[in-house]
């Protein structure tokens, strides 16, 4: 009997402990930032960034050369006209880092490491100026060498996506609900617009102004004075950036529906078209096709008129909006076989690409 | 299952009452502090029977028979549990009453975590999954992102103060010392040094103030303030039924003995 007792206790100890064990200390988990220019493809994926080569889909480089546990990276890099590749860091640390991107290796000899929060969102690069908005809810200004060109700009809540620009004006979004918007000539703030819920996507900038889509299921067209409206609705939450070709605009919600505006009548051009499942990732324009890539696992060429041209299933989850390398579009999907892969016109692939061990 | 049946209705009950406190500033501290309050009034049963099992066990060391098997089997530690169980069954103690509460509190505490992290949403993955959690009901456009600020503390974020140079993290230490505090006030005395139950309630009584602590040093400081306020109920509760030994708390624990006459 007290045998039995005593098993009791210790198998409920055990199980206490197996529980706790369970309950490790917070990791930021994301899926994959993706990048390319014609010869490589940067994959930023968790304890690194990744340079793979398009014509092989081979590993050229990684960073850091060793994992560090208190770094991860998720946000896109970006790639600046002066051959720079800015990324910040998701972890327990966050440095803002410029990376050589035939390297791999640091171009600063300090990191910027000014931001209190971690970076989700890539820097825009605008006049050999970067501005890099952080979960902080800061905006950091600084030159291409990584210094503070001027104090931090407070906006307010977490801010996770890329600034857009006109030229003249800086649009923000936040997850705070608003809008944010800079005049760059340097005369103030515009007051913020509330977009009614977040916005964890960018801005996209159109011929009159700027386009937005966020948690409140609407699109919102917003002018560069700070009127605003809205132009268009979804079925769900729009997470990914709206994407202009022309006169058309598409965006996808997380019910699935793809959507495709046509901004001269104000009209939809098609009644939503579904594919498979939620969609996170913006959708793509490449030639004649709409490419869009959904949480199932599945990546989908469509015609102009919404019909699928051909569809593959990937794997996984995919939530990093494709990208287009010459000829090739890459897919990055999050927890399947491979990282990467890149795809053809016709939907055949080209190769896939798994960091090794 | 863990999902549907902890995290679900944890993180939407969290969810729910920061949105009927009007999710400002701080709110979601309080809500964690609310939250703790419901979980102690759904456990209250547990905790009663804990407290029940405790006095029962406090006055067992009184007892002639109790004593009278201490020192007859003094030599005989085989025969001396046996007859230690059979007056538990006789009497319908359960010796481990005081023991399972704890347990049973780390299925809530891991679960807390997570519904933590997940409301917190520190990345659009995080984000994503809350997304995925929150019941229809729930007006979750308008209650997202949730403001983690609650006092000194991100909530979302192990807790620290900054004093001459130093990280001290005073919530751990608070936390390390309220448990201490509730497992003294709750531990029986016992007649016996060698009687295995009470010595095992005793080291429950040091690792549980350390391992919280440690819990309360490492993971989202939310979870300490669970752990700070579910003590101090948890005191609150022991001390309204008189049974609250506070000769522990001051004196140290002291052991009855017995001696031959």
């Amino acid at each position: 009997m007290k045998t039995k007792r005593f098993s009791l206790f210790f198998l409920l100890a055990l199980g206490a402990i197996i529980l706790s064990a369970c309950s490790r200390a917070p990791i930021a988990t994301n899926w994959a930032g993706l990048a390319a220019d014609a010869n490589q493809a940067y994959l930023s994926n968790g304890a690194f960034v990744y340079a793979v080569d398009m014509q092989s889909g081979k590993e050229v480089w990684r960073y850091p050369a060793e994992a560090d546990s208190k770094q991860s990276f998720y946000a896109t890099p970006v790639l600046t006209a002066d051959g720079q590749l800015l990324i910040g860091s998701a972890g327990t640390t966050h440095p803002f880092v410029s990376i050589n991107p035939e390297t791999g290796k640091e171009n600063w000899t300090e990191s910027f490491t000014g931001a209190k929060g971690a970076w989700m969102a890539s820097p825009l690069v605008l006049n050999e100026t970067i501005y890099a908005p952080n979960t902080d809810g800061f905006l950091y200004t600084l030159d291409l060498k990584g210094n503070q060109i001027v104090d931090p700009i407070e906006l307010g809540g977490a801010l996770w996506s890329t600034p857009a620009t006109d030229g003249s004006f800086l649009y923000i979004t936040s997850l705070d609900h608003h809008l944010h918007i800079l005049d760059l000539a340097g005369s103030g703030a515009i007051d913020p617009i509330d977009l009614g819920g977040a916005a964890p996507g960018s801005p996209v900038i159109g011929k009159d102004g700027a386009y937005v889509g966020s948690f409140a299921s609407t699109v919102e067209f917003i002018q560069p004075g700070g009127s605003h409206e809205v132009i268009a609705t979804a079925e769900n939450w729009i997470w990914g950036t709206p994407f202009i070709d022309g006169e058309t605009l598409y965006y996808a919600d997380l019910n699935g529906g793809i959507y495709s505006l046509d901004l001269a009548t104000g009209s939809q051009n098609w009644d939503a078209v579904q594919p498979d499942g939620p969609v996170v990732a913006s959708p793509l324009v490449f030639g004649d096709q709409v490419y869009v890539a959904t949480e199932s696992g599945s990546f989908f060429a469509l015609d102009r008129d919404g019909k699928t041209i051909w569809e593959k299933a990937v794997g996984g989850q995919i939530y990093t909006t494709p990208v287009v390398s010459g000829d090739l579009i890459l897919v990055a999907p999050y927890q399947a076989e491979f990282t990467l892969a890149a795809y053809d016109a016709a939907g055949k692939q080209a190769w896939t690409f798994t960091p090794a061990k | 299952m863990w999902q549907t049946f902890i995290i679900q209705p944890m993180t939407n009950l969290l969810l729910w009452i920061y949105d009927i406190l009007g999710h400002g500033p701080h709110t979601f501290g309080f809500a964690i502090i609310l939250f703790t309050i419901l979980i102690k009034l759904i456990t209250w049963p547990l905790n009663a029977s804990q407290v029940k099992g405790a006095q029962a066990m406090q006055e067992l060391q009184n007892d002639k028979e109790w004593i009278e098997i201490q020192k007859k089997y003094a030599k005989d530690k085989e025969k001396l549990a046996q007859e230690q169980m059979r007056i538990y069954k006789d009497r319908g103690i359960n010796p481990f009453a005081s023991c399972l509460p704890t347990l049973i509190q780390f299925p809530i505490i891991i679960g807390l975590y997570q519904s933590i992290t997940r409301a917190l949403s520190a990345t659009p993955y995080n984000m994503l999954q809350l997304a995925r959690t929150v019941y229809p009901f729930q007006n979750v456009e308008n209650i997202i992102p949730l403001n983690s600020k609650f006092l000194w503390m991100d909530l979302g974020r192990p807790e620290s103060i900054q004093i001459l140079g130093f990280a001290l993290p005073t919530l751990a230490i608070i936390v390390a010392l309220t448990t201490w505090v509730q497992s003294k006030l709750t531990m029986p005395a016992s007649s016996n040094p060698n009687d295995q139950s009470a010595q095992m309630t005793k080291m429950m009584g040091i690792y549980m103030p350390l391992m919280l602590g440690w819990f309360a040093l490492n993971f989202a400081s939310g979870i300490a303030v669970y752990f700070i306020v579910s003590n101090l109920l948890g005191v609150v509760q022991y001390a309204a039924t008189g049974r609250a030994n506070w000769s522990n708390l001051f004196g140290g624990s002291k052991t009855i003995t017995t001696t031959k006459k």
